[in-house]
């Protein structure tokens, strides 16, 4: 089946080609898994191609890599790794492969494709075989995640292993060194919230002497500007309103009373200029610069990125301190920061690889055994770490450099705690642990964690969100007024909202029993 | 020639103009040129204008000694050398016949042509096709697919249609074969265009990507343009540099910069090469003779 | 009965002594006519799938007809009209706007005499072309920022600051504009190689009969483009509704989306970003027949005056 094609040109036939292309499409019937034969060998290695998309900078490892050979040594398999190419949209690039019939034995799914491979019979149902061949897996991975794989599924299998990510990702972060020059404390309600934007707007906190302080900021399509939904108790994700529960059921973020409240709520701000005026059109380098360069006292992101951050901020202003924000409280609403951990499909097993999958397994097994984390963190010497001072440093990743294959993705507070003091350096580590901690204290699964992406079929403006974005920022900038709010609920549910949430509505039933 | 008042003004105010909006499509790239030549900081920081600020060569440096790098670079010069003189062979023959007053079929085949430009085939038939043919991970397959540009054909047709019948006439009476006529007659008076669809072609050979995407499996194969998207498109990625302990004097902001630098200046120098067969009068020789 | 065979066999033997005749003219274009069958027709067959609901893991033959659903689907679409009129106005600004600036440069750079001068600004102006969207809708962003030079000219001038790319009344002037900035010194070229091929004697024929530059470049360059001219406004005609999903995608906001939603950006969100491929192709079927049917009204016209596409 995986001939190599650029040999076998000029025997084809052009009908033979016409016939072949329209008929068959991607004909999988005939194909008996090839390597049956070494299944019950044991001894002899097999080969498992592993696929993975955004592998990064790299060369792609062959069997002679010693990060493989080492694996194999642990485990009897070869792992070869496939990845989408630079430049590709990664779900286009996974159907191609699903088309012409070139799926690997086990896979990280993009876009949905797992959906797509069980609602048409293509994956395997791994609840019998992980106990066997992935006790690591299997056991490391909470029961609770295992159900909302189950949920997502018509029929209750367990089709995918999920990611699991138990620490918040993000978090509100706001200029300490601000906060000390106007002379107030960290706000705890949301008046105190915006008296600190009203002074960080006056009082030239970047003692530039030029008014040209953004309070807080956000980015284009409301991206990163989570926090001012969070107080207001409404589930975001980078701009994107979740499904959680709203007066007793689960329901769109986006169409909450509370989310109503919350643009109103940002209205203000952005009337008053505490909101950044640019926010929806700042892309993500000019959000950046802003930070950087001491214009903005508030804002919303990752912790664990803030180094780079950081280090261009004391170039401007020496005594430069970034805290974590404790959600400020407002009256009738319970805040938080919004938390996704678990259910996103980490690893898909194709029906066809069948044959294989007790060593895809065993592969995958390997790293998620405790034992194998210190070679999984820090692979082989002179390819992903160097030793210096007697200490493990990992060499930056390089064009020239193969890659190692991970397959973990189950972050606990501890492993969290390890990137940390391994990515950060000494004298910032502190600053972001404690960053992280505040957030932690906020932070809430919300109800539509794991969420299917099927319930989305046939209305992809409902999946992309696009009628909230339009009557978030025409609100927010002043162009319609808030009562415009009413008529989105009314648009959103015509648009096909309505059925979107019944099936929500389904899926959380299911989950729940 | 005699000026006139009015032809003098219009004189300045062309220069005017042409010079000023110019200048407005080289800034970009000296933007670009700069920020290449900055501190990671400054170039995340937005504070370079025309000139680096903060001047190192570390990205310049770290871009200039990718082997892999080069070796695409090499791939796309061997593509583009290659495709466009395929091209420009596969596009001369097929507009030749369509351009001749005797070739009795024109009609039907450019409106079969046509239809193919409007209508576009969806990718997967398009990607079975071409690994049906077997050229899965063959550079063919950046070149074959598209060998005949349409619009470029039928830009060479319409210059062919353009020129003088007698042409024909004479050289048919010298006792020229219709092919005779197309390498003799033709060709040699076709410079202009051949020149203007040869650097289409070249450009776009240059520019191979989404062909390259669907069909180019070995990362030792990826043209130019591949290993500049993995660059551009992934910048998390690459910002991973940086992730890890260790000063670096460059980062995704001027490793974008640097590598859209080192995948454009090549092609753009190919143009002002080029341009001496669009100097007026190109024709007037062989006219003459 | 008998008439019509006659008929019917008499161009065939027409074609048959004109193959005899011209065979070298047949042999020629055969590699040609292969390609476009090989490479162009039989992927071009499996549109059939914006007849089918296409499972990609059934292919083509295992998939199930679903006769017009497909062109149902994206008619019933709430916004599918304004989708619509939002892509055919922008390309009848870009076809009225667009389509001759590249020739008015051309005529522009025809009128510089210092060669040097002609070379250095032609070289310059074909520059942006290589820039990609996201490189340049960057470029427009920050230009029209609160920061930007325009807003700076504006404030210098005592103007109030205005945020453009937020307002939908300047979108589709961003999009024409930006979309001449980076292409019409590209587009000269084609014309440029049509006025290289000018015979100059005609000029001088025509200083001696005391034309004027006007005169010359109405009544000697501007004819002598005018089949190129011609072959370009038929052969965009026929894309009429395919904008370009790249430009359009790094331009828009949520807040112009009510002017600025077009097809394509459309079947990103509907095709690409859901799998939908047979949605994909239904739409661009679509697209396609309305151009062919725009290519086909103005191809007759044009044949009644000059030479048509075929």
């Amino acid at each position: 089946m995986m001939k190599r094609f650029g040999k076998t040109t000029t025997k084809t036939v052009m009908a033979g080609v016409l016939a072949a292309t329209l008929l068959a499409g991607c004909s999988n019937s005939g194909n008996a898994p090839e390597n049956a034969g070494t299944n019950d060998g044991g001894d002899a290695p097999v080969t498992v191609k592993v696929f993975k998309s955004h592998m990064g900078v790299g060369t792609i490892p062959d069997a002679n890599n010693e990060h493989v050979k080492y694996v194999q040594e642990k485990t009897g398999v070869i792992y070869e790794v496939k990845s989408t190419p630079p430049g590709s949209e990664p779900t286009e690039y996974l159907n191609l492969m699903i088309a012409s019939d070139e799926l690997p034995d086990i896979l990280r799914p993009i876009g949905g494709i797992e959906q797509t491979l069980i609602k048409q019979g293509g994956a395997l149902p791994l609840e019998e075989l992980l106990p066997k061949y992935a006790p690591n897996v299997w056991n490391n991975i909470p029961k609770e995640a295992w159900d909302v794989v189950r949920s997502a599924s018509p029929d209750g299998h367990i089709y995918y292993v999920p990611k699991v990510f138990l620490v918040p990702e993000r978090a509100p972060m706001i200029r300490q060194d601000w906060l000390d020059k106007v002379g107030l404390e960290m706000p705890t309600t949301l008046e105190e919230y915006k008296d600190v934007l009203r002074a960080f707007r006056d009082k030239d906190p970047n003692g530039n002497g030029k008014p040209d302080e953004l309070p807080t900021s956000g980015r284009e399509f409301g991206k990163w500007m989570d926090h001012l939904f969070g107080m207001f108790g409404v589930a975001m994700w980078e701009g994107v309103p979740e499904w959680d529960i709203y007066e007793g059921e689960i329901g769109y973020a986006g169409v909450s009373d509370n989310m109503k409240a919350a643009i109103a709520f940002i209205r203000e701000l952005y009337e008053e200029k505490l909101l950044d005026n640019e926010t929806f059109l700042n892309k993500g380098d000019v959000w950046t610069a802003k930070i950087n360069n001491n214009l903005v006292g508030s804002w919303y992101h990752l912790p664990a990125n803030l180094r780079d951050r950081y280090t261009a901020m004391l170039q401007g202003a020496p005594d430069a301190y970034v805290k974590g924000m404790p959600m400020p409280e407002v009256e009738g609403y319970e805040g938080f920061v919004t938390m996704k951990s678990m259910g996103e499909p980490e690893w898909v097993i194709p029906a066809a690889a069948e044959a294989k999958a007790p060593y895809a397994l065993k592969l995958l097994d390997f790293f998620y055994d405790k034992s194998n984390d210190e070679f999984i963190r820090f692979g082989i010497e002179g390819m992903q770490h160097e030793v210096v001072d007697g200490k493990k440093v990992l060499l930056p990743p390089e064009d020239s450099r193969p890659i190692a294959l991970g397959m973990r993705n189950l972050t606990t507070e501890e492993d969290m705690a390890t990137r940390i003091k391994e990515t950060i350096p000494e004298d910032m580590q502190q600053m972001v642990t404690d960053i992280f901690a505040v957030s932690k204290a906020d932070a809430r699964r919300i109800a539509g964690d794991g969420l299917p992406n099927t319930v989305y079929e046939g209305y992809p403006d409902i999946q992309s969100h696009k009628l909230f974005q339009e009557y978030l920022t025409k609100i927010v900038i002043g162009e319609w007024p808030i009562e415009k709010f009413d008529e989105f609920v009314d648009r959103w549910n015509k648009a096909g909202g309505d059925k979107v949430t019944e099936r929500v509505r389904e899926w959380h039933a299911k989950l729940g029993s | 020639m005699k000026l006139t008042r009015g032809d003098k003004v219009f004189q300045t105010f062309n220069y005017v103009f042409l010079f000023a909006a110019a200048a407005t499509m080289l800034f970009p790239l000296l933007q670009l040129l700069a920020v290449s030549f900055s501190s990671p900081i400054a170039a995340d920081s937005k504070q370079v204008f025309l000139l680096p600020v903060e001047f190192t060569t570390a990205t310049w440096k770290h871009v200039l000694q990718n082997a892999e790098l080069w070796r695409s670079f090499g791939i796309t010069v061997y593509i583009t050398v290659a495709g466009t003189v395929l091209s420009m062979l596969f596009s001369v023959l097929t507009a030749y016949p369509l351009a001749h007053k005797d070739f009795l079929l024109k009609r039907p085949v450019m409106l079969g042509i046509i239809v193919t430009m409007i209508f576009n085939a969806p990718m997967i038939p398009f990607f079975l096709t071409v690994r049906e043919l077997g050229m899965m991970n063959s550079l063919w397959a950046l070149i074959l697919p598209g060998i005949i540009g349409t619009f470029n054909m039928i830009i060479i047709r319409t210059f062919f249609m353009g020129l003088p019948k007698e042409l024909d006439d004479s050289a048919r009476i010298d006792g020229c074969s219709d092919a005779g006529i197309l390498f003799r007659i033709y060709l040699p008076l076709s410079k202009p265009v051949l020149a203007t669809v040869s650097l289409f072609y070249a450009v776009g050979y240059w520019n191979t990507f989404s062909r390259a995407v669907l069909f180019i499996r070995d990362p030792e194969k990826w043209p130019l343009q591949m290993k500049l998207r993995a660059y551009l498109t992934s910048p998390e990625e690459l910002a991973s540099v940086n992730m890890f302990l260790g000063d670096y004097d460059f980062n995704t902001t001027t490793l974008k910069a640097a590598t859209i630098l080192f995948a454009t200046i090549p092609i753009v120098l190919v143009y002002p090469y080029l341009q001496k067969y669009f100097v007026k009068g190109s024709m007037l020789g062989s006219l003459k003779e | 009965m008998a008439e019509w065979m006659r008929n019917r066999t008499a161009p065939e033997s027409r074609i048959l002594a004109n193959m005899r005749k011209h065979w070298i003219l047949y042999l020629m274009i055969l590699p040609g006519i292969l390609y476009y069958i090989v490479f162009k027709y039989v992927p071009l067959a499996g549109s059939v799938i914006a007849f089918q609901d296409f499972q990609i893991f059934k292919g083509i033959g295992g998939s199930e007809w679903v006769g017009l659903e497909n062109f149902q689907y994206i008619f019933s679409y709430q916004d599918f009209y304004t989708v619509l009129r939002n892509t055919a106005v922008i390309a009848f600004y870009q076809l009225v706007f667009g389509f001759p600036a590249p020739i008015i440069l051309a005529l522009l750079f025809n009128e510089v005499r210092l060669m040097l001068a002609k070379r250095f600004v032609q070289s310059l102006f074909y520059l942006p072309h290589f820039l990609s969207w996201v490189v340049v809708g960057g470029i427009v962003f920050e230009l029209l920022s609160s920061q930007g030079v325009i807003n700076a000219v504006r404030e210098w001038l005592g103007l109030e600051q205005i945020l453009f790319m937020q307002e939908q009344k300047y979108f589709r002037s961003i999009v024409v504009i930006s979309a001449i900035w980076k292409d019409v010194g590209w587009g000269t070229i084609i014309y440029l190689a049509a006025i290289a091929g000018i015979n100059p004697n005609l000029y001088e024929a025509a200083v001696m009969d005391g034309a004027n530059r006007w005169k010359q470049t109405m009544h000697i360059t501007l004819p002598t483009m005018f089949p190129t001219i011609l072959v370009l406004f038929l052969l965009n005609i026929g894309n009429f509704l395919e904008l370009g999903f790249d430009q359009i995608y790094n331009l828009l906001t949520p807040m112009t989306y009510s002017v600025g939603d077009i097809i394509e950006t459309y079947v990103y969100r509907a095709g690409v970003l859901q799998g939908q491929y047979s949605v994909t192709t239904t739409i661009g079927l679509f697209q396609s027949i309305i151009g062919f049917a725009l290519l086909w009204i103005f191809n007759r016209m044009a044949r009644k005056t000059e030479q048509g596409l075929w």
